[in-house]
């Protein structure tokens, strides 16, 4: 069986792919606080 | 998207993202900070109309 093979970053698609899935959760994570914030925010004092 | 992993190294990448992430958060709070409808520590000024702020001249 061929190795996989490396890229530029020396990743391999299977270690590119199990990183992107924790970059994207954690990014969807990052993203709901914040709209969390926003929303406390605004019930505080809206800005518009 | 997955692909990028390939071109630029999730290290470097995460260490530039949260850098740039820390130093605008910083740069929003004190921005807020200073401003008197949004400064959370020196409050009280309630829903002050903007004329309050962004005034060269002294209240009164």
């Amino acid at each position: 069986m061929a190795e996989e093979r490396r890229s530029l970053t020396g990743l391999t698609e299977t270690e590119a792919k199990e990183f992107h899935a924790i970059f994207v959760s954690s990014f969807i994570g990052f993203t709901v606080i914040a709209i969390i914030a926003h929303f406390l925010v605004w019930q505080w004092r809206p800005w518009l | 998207m997955w692909r990028v992993w390939l071109l630029f190294d999730p290290r470097k990448s995460l260490v530039a993202l949260f850098t740039f992430l820390f130093v605008l958060a910083l740069l929003i709070h004190f921005i807020l900070l200073s401003t008197a409808k949004y400064n959370w520590i020196e409050g009280a000024a309630g829903a002050a109309p903007a004329a309050s702020q962004n005034s060269s001249l002294p209240a009164g």
